[in-house]
Protein backbone atom coordinates (compact mmCIF):
# COMPACT_ATOMS: atom_id res chain seq x y z
CA UNK A 1 0.00 0.00 0.00
CA UNK A 2 3.01 2.49 0.96
CA UNK A 3 4.21 1.78 -2.24
CA UNK A 4 1.58 2.74 -4.18
CA UNK A 5 0.71 5.71 -2.13
CA UNK A 6 4.47 6.91 -2.57
CA UNK A 7 4.17 6.14 -6.11
CA UNK A 8 3.03 9.36 -7.65
CA UNK A 9 0.33 7.93 -9.24
CA UNK A 10 -3.54 7.09 -7.66
CA UNK A 11 -3.82 10.89 -7.22
CA UNK A 12 -7.54 9.96 -5.86
CA UNK A 13 -6.20 7.87 -3.22
CA UNK A 14 -4.85 11.54 -1.73
CA UNK A 15 -7.92 13.35 -2.37
CA UNK A 16 -9.09 15.51 0.95
CA UNK A 17 -12.87 16.34 1.48
CA UNK A 18 -11.22 20.17 1.09
CA UNK A 19 -9.92 19.59 -2.40
CA UNK A 20 -12.96 17.33 -3.47
CA UNK A 21 -15.04 20.29 -2.08
CA UNK A 22 -12.87 22.96 -4.24
CA UNK A 23 -12.81 20.90 -7.30
CA UNK A 24 -16.67 20.91 -7.14
CA UNK A 25 -16.55 24.43 -7.08
CA UNK A 26 -14.36 24.77 -9.79
CA UNK A 27 -17.09 22.77 -11.21
CA UNK A 28 -19.69 24.73 -10.41
CA UNK A 29 -17.70 27.96 -11.99
CA UNK A 30 -17.07 26.12 -15.59
CA UNK A 31 -20.63 25.37 -15.52
CA UNK A 32 -22.01 29.11 -14.59
CA UNK A 33 -19.64 30.50 -17.56
CA UNK A 34 -20.06 27.87 -20.27
CA UNK A 35 -23.83 26.64 -19.62
CA UNK A 36 -25.19 30.24 -17.71
CA UNK A 37 -22.59 32.56 -19.95
CA UNK A 38 -22.21 34.05 -16.50
CA UNK A 39 -18.49 36.37 -16.76
CA UNK A 40 -17.16 33.47 -19.02
CA UNK A 41 -14.07 35.53 -19.63
CA UNK A 42 -13.40 35.49 -16.02
CA UNK A 43 -15.17 32.08 -14.70
CA UNK A 44 -13.99 29.95 -17.13
CA UNK A 45 -9.83 30.76 -16.31
CA UNK A 46 -10.81 30.68 -12.30
CA UNK A 47 -12.66 27.59 -12.23
CA UNK A 48 -9.79 25.72 -14.29
CA UNK A 49 -7.57 27.24 -12.33
CA UNK A 50 -9.33 26.07 -9.23
CA UNK A 51 -9.36 23.11 -10.74
CA UNK A 52 -5.38 22.20 -11.71
CA UNK A 53 -4.89 23.84 -8.00
CA UNK A 54 -6.36 20.99 -5.92
CA UNK A 55 -6.30 18.27 -7.91
CA UNK A 56 -3.43 15.77 -5.55
CA UNK A 57 0.07 15.27 -6.70
CA UNK A 58 -0.61 17.82 -9.41
CA UNK A 59 1.42 20.22 -8.05
CA UNK A 60 0.34 23.05 -10.04
CA UNK A 61 0.04 24.89 -7.15
CA UNK A 62 2.73 23.47 -4.88
CA UNK A 63 6.09 25.33 -4.15
CA UNK A 64 7.90 26.09 -7.87
CA UNK A 65 4.33 25.00 -9.30
CA UNK A 66 3.39 27.25 -12.46
CA UNK A 67 0.30 28.29 -10.57
CA UNK A 68 2.77 29.38 -7.79
CA UNK A 69 4.87 31.37 -9.87
CA UNK A 70 2.47 33.28 -11.79
CA UNK A 71 0.86 34.47 -8.68
CA UNK A 72 4.07 35.31 -7.44
CA UNK A 73 4.81 37.09 -10.53
CA UNK A 74 1.72 38.66 -11.66
CA UNK A 75 -0.01 39.15 -8.47
CA UNK A 76 2.48 39.69 -5.44
CA UNK A 77 4.45 42.13 -7.57
CA UNK A 78 0.90 43.14 -8.39
CA UNK A 79 1.72 43.80 -11.98
CA UNK A 80 -1.40 41.72 -13.12
CA UNK A 81 -4.27 44.61 -11.63
CA UNK A 82 -1.91 46.98 -13.11
CA UNK A 83 -1.51 45.69 -16.64
CA UNK A 84 -5.50 45.08 -16.21
CA UNK A 85 -5.92 48.75 -15.65
CA UNK A 86 -3.78 50.00 -18.72
CA UNK A 87 -6.57 47.89 -20.83
CA UNK A 88 -9.62 48.89 -18.66
CA UNK A 89 -8.40 52.43 -19.67
CA UNK A 90 -8.10 51.64 -23.50
CA UNK A 91 -11.45 50.48 -23.34
CA UNK A 92 -13.18 53.09 -21.17
CA UNK A 93 -14.95 56.79 -23.02
CA UNK A 94 -14.89 58.86 -20.49
CA UNK A 95 -16.94 61.37 -22.32
CA UNK A 96 -20.79 60.45 -20.76
CA UNK A 97 -18.62 61.77 -17.20
CA UNK A 98 -17.03 64.98 -18.73
CA UNK A 99 -20.40 65.94 -20.08
CA UNK A 100 -21.46 65.72 -16.10
CA UNK A 101 -18.41 66.21 -14.06
CA UNK A 102 -20.89 66.33 -10.97
CA UNK A 103 -21.29 62.74 -11.50
CA UNK A 104 -17.71 61.96 -9.41
CA UNK A 105 -19.97 63.07 -6.61
CA UNK A 106 -21.66 60.24 -7.13
CA UNK A 107 -18.66 57.90 -8.07
CA UNK A 108 -17.11 59.23 -4.74
CA UNK A 109 -20.23 58.68 -2.36
CA UNK A 110 -20.69 55.02 -3.83
CA UNK A 111 -17.41 54.17 -2.41
CA UNK A 112 -18.83 54.44 1.37
CA UNK A 113 -19.92 50.91 1.02
CA UNK A 114 -15.72 50.35 1.14
CA UNK A 115 -15.07 52.51 4.54
CA UNK A 116 -18.07 50.92 6.27
CA UNK A 117 -17.51 47.56 5.08
CA UNK A 118 -13.89 48.17 7.07
CA UNK A 119 -15.69 49.28 10.33
CA UNK A 120 -17.92 46.70 10.18
CA UNK A 121 -15.47 43.99 9.46
CA UNK A 122 -13.29 45.21 12.11
CA UNK A 123 -16.20 44.98 14.85
CA UNK A 124 -17.07 41.82 13.96
CA UNK A 125 -13.31 40.93 13.92
CA UNK A 126 -10.88 42.11 16.66
CA UNK A 127 -11.89 45.43 17.13
CA UNK A 128 -14.82 44.35 18.86
CA UNK A 129 -16.63 41.30 18.67
CA UNK A 130 -13.91 38.98 18.24
CA UNK A 131 -15.90 36.57 16.38
CA UNK A 132 -13.20 35.38 13.50
CA UNK A 133 -9.36 36.55 13.10
CA UNK A 134 -9.67 40.31 11.36
CA UNK A 135 -7.37 42.80 12.08
CA UNK A 136 -7.47 46.00 11.09
CA UNK A 137 -5.65 45.43 7.21
CA UNK A 138 -7.99 42.32 6.62
CA UNK A 139 -10.70 44.41 7.52
CA UNK A 140 -9.49 46.93 4.96
CA UNK A 141 -8.70 44.18 2.54
CA UNK A 142 -12.67 43.14 2.78
CA UNK A 143 -13.48 46.25 2.27
CA UNK A 144 -12.45 46.92 -0.72
CA UNK A 145 -14.46 44.37 -2.50
CA UNK A 146 -17.10 47.37 -2.40
CA UNK A 147 -15.04 49.08 -4.79
CA UNK A 148 -16.53 46.86 -7.11
CA UNK A 149 -13.35 46.81 -9.24
CA UNK A 150 -11.23 43.04 -9.64
CA UNK A 151 -8.40 45.01 -10.42
CA UNK A 152 -8.33 47.58 -7.39
CA UNK A 153 -9.00 44.46 -5.00
CA UNK A 154 -6.47 42.33 -5.69
CA UNK A 155 -3.93 45.58 -5.53
CA UNK A 156 -5.09 46.84 -2.23
CA UNK A 157 -5.54 43.15 -0.53
CA UNK A 158 -1.92 42.32 -1.69
CA UNK A 159 -0.23 45.32 -0.44
CA UNK A 160 -2.24 45.30 3.01
CA UNK A 161 -0.94 41.42 2.97
CA UNK A 162 -4.21 40.11 4.15
CA UNK A 163 -4.38 36.53 5.28
CA UNK A 164 -7.80 35.98 3.19
CA UNK A 165 -6.37 36.79 -0.03
CA UNK A 166 -8.12 33.65 -1.75
CA UNK A 167 -11.69 34.69 -0.72
CA UNK A 168 -11.54 38.55 -1.25
CA UNK A 169 -10.46 38.21 -4.60
CA UNK A 170 -13.31 35.36 -5.74
CA UNK A 171 -16.16 37.64 -3.86
CA UNK A 172 -15.10 40.24 -5.61
CA UNK A 173 -15.58 38.73 -9.32
CA UNK A 174 -18.31 36.91 -8.13
CA UNK A 175 -20.51 39.78 -7.05
CA UNK A 176 -19.50 41.78 -9.86
CA UNK A 177 -21.36 39.40 -11.92
CA UNK A 178 -24.64 39.56 -9.49
CA UNK A 179 -24.73 43.41 -10.12
CA UNK A 180 -27.95 42.90 -11.55
CA UNK A 181 -29.58 41.01 -8.49
CA UNK A 182 -27.96 43.12 -5.75
CA UNK A 183 -29.17 46.58 -6.95
CA UNK A 184 -32.47 46.38 -8.05
CA UNK A 185 -34.39 45.22 -4.81
CA UNK A 186 -32.18 48.25 -2.83
CA UNK A 187 -32.85 50.83 -5.71
CA UNK A 188 -36.60 50.05 -5.90
CA UNK A 189 -36.47 50.04 -2.25
CA UNK A 190 -35.60 53.50 -2.08
CA UNK A 191 -36.43 55.68 -4.90
CA UNK A 192 -40.23 55.31 -5.17
CA UNK A 193 -41.99 54.57 -9.79
CA UNK A 194 -42.61 58.32 -9.87
CA UNK A 195 -38.78 59.49 -9.25
CA UNK A 196 -37.38 56.32 -11.10
CA UNK A 197 -39.11 57.30 -14.43
CA UNK A 198 -37.86 61.24 -14.08
CA UNK A 199 -36.28 62.27 -17.88
CA UNK A 200 -32.91 63.56 -17.87
CA UNK A 201 -32.10 66.20 -20.33
CA UNK A 202 -30.38 65.04 -23.40
CA UNK A 203 -26.74 66.10 -24.08
CA UNK A 204 -25.80 67.39 -27.66
CA UNK A 205 -22.51 68.00 -28.58
CA UNK A 206 -19.52 65.93 -28.71
CA UNK A 207 -16.68 66.54 -26.18
CA UNK A 208 -13.62 68.52 -27.52
CA UNK A 209 -10.45 66.19 -28.22
CA UNK A 210 -7.96 67.89 -26.38
CA UNK A 211 -10.62 67.67 -23.62
CA UNK A 212 -10.37 63.94 -23.48
CA UNK A 213 -6.30 64.20 -24.22
CA UNK A 214 -5.72 66.60 -20.92
CA UNK A 215 -8.45 64.45 -18.50
CA UNK A 216 -6.25 61.45 -18.29
CA UNK A 217 -3.11 63.80 -17.71
CA UNK A 218 -4.77 66.48 -15.85
CA UNK A 219 -6.59 63.46 -13.25
CA UNK A 220 -2.58 61.61 -12.60
CA UNK A 221 -1.08 64.58 -11.76
CA UNK A 222 -4.11 65.99 -9.49
CA UNK A 223 -4.77 62.59 -7.71
CA UNK A 224 -1.16 61.87 -7.82
CA UNK A 225 0.14 64.98 -5.73
CA UNK A 226 -3.21 64.45 -3.66
CA UNK A 227 -2.90 60.87 -2.71
CA UNK A 228 0.56 59.66 -4.06
CA UNK A 229 -0.20 55.68 -3.66
CA UNK A 230 -3.35 56.26 -6.12
CA UNK A 231 -0.36 56.78 -8.34
CA UNK A 232 0.11 53.33 -9.82
CA UNK A 233 -3.53 52.40 -9.97
CA UNK A 234 -4.95 55.79 -11.32
CA UNK A 235 -1.48 56.31 -13.45
CA UNK A 236 -2.14 52.84 -15.38
CA UNK A 237 -5.93 53.75 -15.90
CA UNK A 238 -5.17 57.15 -17.03
CA UNK A 239 -2.17 55.71 -19.30
CA UNK A 240 -4.37 53.38 -21.22
CA UNK A 241 -7.24 55.97 -21.62
CA UNK A 242 -4.24 58.38 -23.46
CA UNK A 243 -3.36 55.71 -25.10
CA UNK A 244 -6.91 55.63 -26.78
CA UNK A 245 -7.73 59.56 -27.03
CA UNK A 246 -4.18 60.86 -28.24
CA UNK A 247 -5.24 59.68 -31.68
CA UNK A 248 -1.22 59.01 -32.68
CA UNK A 249 -0.96 55.27 -30.40
CA UNK A 250 -4.34 53.84 -31.89
CA UNK A 251 -1.91 50.58 -32.65
CA UNK A 252 -0.65 50.82 -28.66
CA UNK A 253 -4.92 51.22 -27.58
CA UNK A 254 -5.96 48.17 -29.90
CA UNK A 255 -3.36 45.91 -28.32
CA UNK A 256 -4.38 47.03 -24.69
CA UNK A 257 -7.83 46.83 -25.22
CA UNK A 258 -6.93 43.62 -26.97
CA UNK A 259 -4.23 41.12 -26.78
CA UNK A 260 -3.12 42.92 -23.25
CA UNK A 261 -6.58 42.44 -22.20
CA UNK A 262 -6.75 38.84 -23.08
CA UNK A 263 -3.33 37.70 -22.05
CA UNK A 264 -3.61 39.61 -18.56
CA UNK A 265 -7.58 37.95 -17.98
CA UNK A 266 -6.25 34.34 -18.94
CA UNK A 267 -2.86 34.89 -16.63
CA UNK A 268 -4.85 36.85 -13.52
CA UNK A 269 -7.77 34.23 -13.87
CA UNK A 270 -5.83 31.16 -13.88
CA UNK A 271 -3.72 32.29 -11.07
CA UNK A 272 -6.82 33.88 -8.92
CA UNK A 273 -8.80 29.92 -9.34
CA UNK A 274 -5.12 28.67 -8.36
CA UNK A 275 -5.10 30.42 -5.21
CA UNK A 276 -8.70 28.34 -4.63
CA UNK A 277 -6.64 25.63 -2.12
CA UNK A 278 -9.15 23.80 0.08
CA UNK A 279 -7.00 24.70 3.03
CA UNK A 280 -6.58 28.37 2.09
CA UNK A 281 -10.55 28.56 1.39
CA UNK A 282 -12.46 26.23 3.25
CA UNK A 283 -12.29 28.40 6.72
CA UNK A 284 -15.32 30.12 8.62
CA UNK A 285 -13.94 33.20 7.48
CA UNK A 286 -14.89 32.90 4.25
CA UNK A 287 -18.40 32.70 4.81
CA UNK A 288 -17.90 35.88 6.23
CA UNK A 289 -15.85 37.72 3.51
CA UNK A 290 -18.75 36.88 1.40
CA UNK A 291 -21.14 37.88 3.67
CA UNK A 292 -19.25 41.12 4.20
CA UNK A 293 -18.78 41.52 0.49
CA UNK A 294 -22.42 41.57 -0.40
CA UNK A 295 -22.36 44.02 2.46
CA UNK A 296 -20.21 46.04 1.09
CA UNK A 297 -22.07 46.39 -1.80
CA UNK A 298 -25.26 46.95 -0.63
CA UNK A 299 -23.80 49.63 0.90
CA UNK A 300 -22.32 51.58 -1.99
CA UNK A 301 -25.63 51.44 -3.78
CA UNK A 302 -27.43 52.55 -0.37
CA UNK A 303 -24.49 55.83 -0.15
CA UNK A 304 -25.15 56.11 -3.77
CA UNK A 305 -28.39 56.18 -4.23
CA UNK A 306 -28.91 59.01 -1.39
CA UNK A 307 -26.15 61.21 -2.68
CA UNK A 308 -28.59 60.81 -6.44
CA UNK A 309 -31.39 61.73 -3.99
CA UNK A 310 -30.12 65.13 -2.25
CA UNK A 311 -28.84 65.85 -5.99
CA UNK A 312 -32.01 65.31 -7.78
CA UNK A 313 -34.27 67.88 -5.11
CA UNK A 314 -30.80 70.39 -5.46
CA UNK A 315 -31.10 70.41 -9.30
CA UNK A 316 -35.04 70.79 -8.86
CA UNK A 317 -35.63 67.26 -10.16
CA UNK A 318 -33.61 67.19 -12.85
CA UNK A 319 -31.61 64.40 -11.82
CA UNK A 320 -33.15 61.09 -12.14
CA UNK A 321 -31.89 59.56 -8.81
CA UNK A 322 -31.54 56.70 -9.20
CA UNK A 323 -27.67 57.25 -11.07
CA UNK A 324 -26.62 57.15 -7.65
CA UNK A 325 -26.40 53.22 -8.06
CA UNK A 326 -24.14 53.48 -10.73
CA UNK A 327 -21.14 55.32 -8.78
CA UNK A 328 -20.27 52.08 -7.98
CA UNK A 329 -17.41 51.04 -10.64
CA UNK A 330 -18.75 47.97 -11.86
CA UNK A 331 -19.06 48.83 -15.65
CA UNK A 332 -21.05 48.27 -17.55
CA UNK A 333 -23.54 46.32 -15.64
CA UNK A 334 -24.71 49.04 -12.79
CA UNK A 335 -25.44 51.13 -16.23
CA UNK A 336 -27.64 48.65 -18.14
CA UNK A 337 -29.38 48.35 -14.32
CA UNK A 338 -30.05 51.61 -14.17
CA UNK A 339 -31.08 51.66 -18.10
CA UNK A 340 -33.43 49.12 -17.21
CA UNK A 341 -35.25 50.19 -14.22
CA UNK A 342 -35.84 53.56 -16.34
CA UNK A 343 -37.59 51.90 -19.07
CA UNK A 344 -39.36 49.92 -16.70
CA UNK A 345 -40.86 52.86 -14.71
CA UNK A 346 -40.88 55.29 -18.04
CA UNK A 347 -41.20 53.18 -21.39
CA UNK A 348 -39.99 56.68 -22.83
CA UNK A 349 -37.09 57.48 -20.14
CA UNK A 350 -33.51 56.47 -21.45
CA UNK A 351 -30.84 56.56 -19.17
CA UNK A 352 -27.76 54.64 -20.02
CA UNK A 353 -25.59 57.83 -21.59
CA UNK A 354 -25.91 59.79 -17.54
CA UNK A 355 -25.59 56.19 -16.01
CA UNK A 356 -22.48 55.84 -17.42
CA UNK A 357 -21.16 58.68 -16.70
CA UNK A 358 -21.96 57.65 -13.07
CA UNK A 359 -20.51 54.46 -13.71
CA UNK A 360 -16.89 55.72 -15.28
CA UNK A 361 -17.10 58.12 -12.60
CA UNK A 362 -17.21 55.30 -10.35
CA UNK A 363 -14.31 53.84 -11.90
CA UNK A 364 -12.23 56.78 -11.48
CA UNK A 365 -13.66 56.63 -7.46
CA UNK A 366 -13.12 53.15 -6.50
CA UNK A 367 -9.45 53.53 -8.21
CA UNK A 368 -9.14 56.32 -5.34
CA UNK A 369 -10.53 54.87 -2.94
CA UNK A 370 -8.46 51.70 -2.97
CA UNK A 371 -5.84 54.21 -2.63
CA UNK A 372 -7.11 55.91 0.36
CA UNK A 373 -7.43 52.79 2.00
CA UNK A 374 -3.55 51.59 1.36
CA UNK A 375 -2.90 54.94 3.72
CA UNK A 376 -3.57 52.25 6.38
CA UNK A 377 0.00 50.75 5.54
CA UNK A 378 2.01 54.27 4.74
CA UNK B 1 -12.89 50.90 17.29
CA UNK B 2 -12.02 54.70 17.85
CA UNK B 3 -9.45 54.42 15.43
CA UNK B 4 -11.42 52.37 13.13
CA UNK B 5 -13.79 55.26 12.98
CA UNK B 6 -11.72 57.85 12.81
CA UNK B 7 -10.57 55.86 9.52
CA UNK B 8 -14.25 55.60 8.60
CA UNK B 9 -14.87 59.18 9.28
CA UNK B 10 -11.38 60.47 7.67
CA UNK B 11 -11.58 58.25 4.42
CA UNK B 12 -14.99 59.57 3.51
CA UNK B 13 -13.76 63.20 4.02
CA UNK B 14 -10.51 63.03 2.21
CA UNK B 15 -12.50 60.76 -0.71
CA UNK B 16 -14.88 63.71 -1.45
CA UNK B 17 -12.39 66.16 -1.10
CA UNK B 18 -10.15 64.40 -4.12
CA UNK B 19 -13.33 64.43 -5.89
CA UNK B 20 -14.02 68.00 -5.78
CA UNK B 21 -10.48 68.78 -6.66
CA UNK B 22 -11.33 66.46 -9.69
CA UNK B 23 -14.42 68.20 -10.26
CA UNK B 24 -12.72 71.27 -10.49
CA UNK B 25 -10.34 70.49 -12.38
CA UNK B 26 -13.28 69.17 -15.01
CA UNK B 27 -15.02 71.72 -14.67
CA UNK B 28 -12.32 74.21 -15.61
CA UNK B 29 -11.11 72.21 -18.23
CA UNK B 30 -13.88 71.97 -20.07
CA UNK B 31 -14.60 75.78 -20.58
CA UNK B 32 -10.87 76.73 -21.25
CA UNK B 33 -10.86 74.41 -23.83
CA UNK B 34 -14.36 74.82 -25.49
CA UNK B 35 -14.77 77.20 -27.88
CA UNK B 36 -16.55 80.42 -26.64
CA UNK B 37 -19.79 80.55 -28.24
CA UNK B 38 -20.75 83.97 -29.77
CA UNK B 39 -17.32 85.17 -30.03
CA UNK B 40 -16.65 85.12 -33.51
CA UNK B 41 -19.86 86.97 -33.86
CA UNK B 42 -18.71 90.24 -31.66
CA UNK B 43 -16.09 90.84 -33.31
Amino acid sequence: MDWILGSGLFGFLHLTWQAAVMMAIGGVLLYLGIAKNVEPVLLVPIGSGCLMANIPLGGAADAGGFLTVLREFGIVTELFPLLIFIAIGAMIDFEPFLQRPYTIFLGGAAQFGIFLTFFLGYALGDGWLHLLEFDMKDAAAIGTIGSADGPTTIYVSTILQTKYLAPIVVAAYSYMALVPIIQPPIIKAMINKQDRGLKMEVYVGATPQRVKILFPILTTVLVGLIAPVAVPLIGCLMFGNLLRECGVTKNLAVTSQGELANIVTILLGVTVGGMMQGTEFLKPETILVFALGVAAFALDTVSGVLLGKLICVLSGRKVNPMIGACGISAFPMSSRVVQKLGLEANPYNHLLMHAAGANTAGQIASVIAGAVMLMLTV
Amino acid sequence: MRLAFWILISRMVIIMAVMTVLYLGIVILNKSVRPKTGAKEER
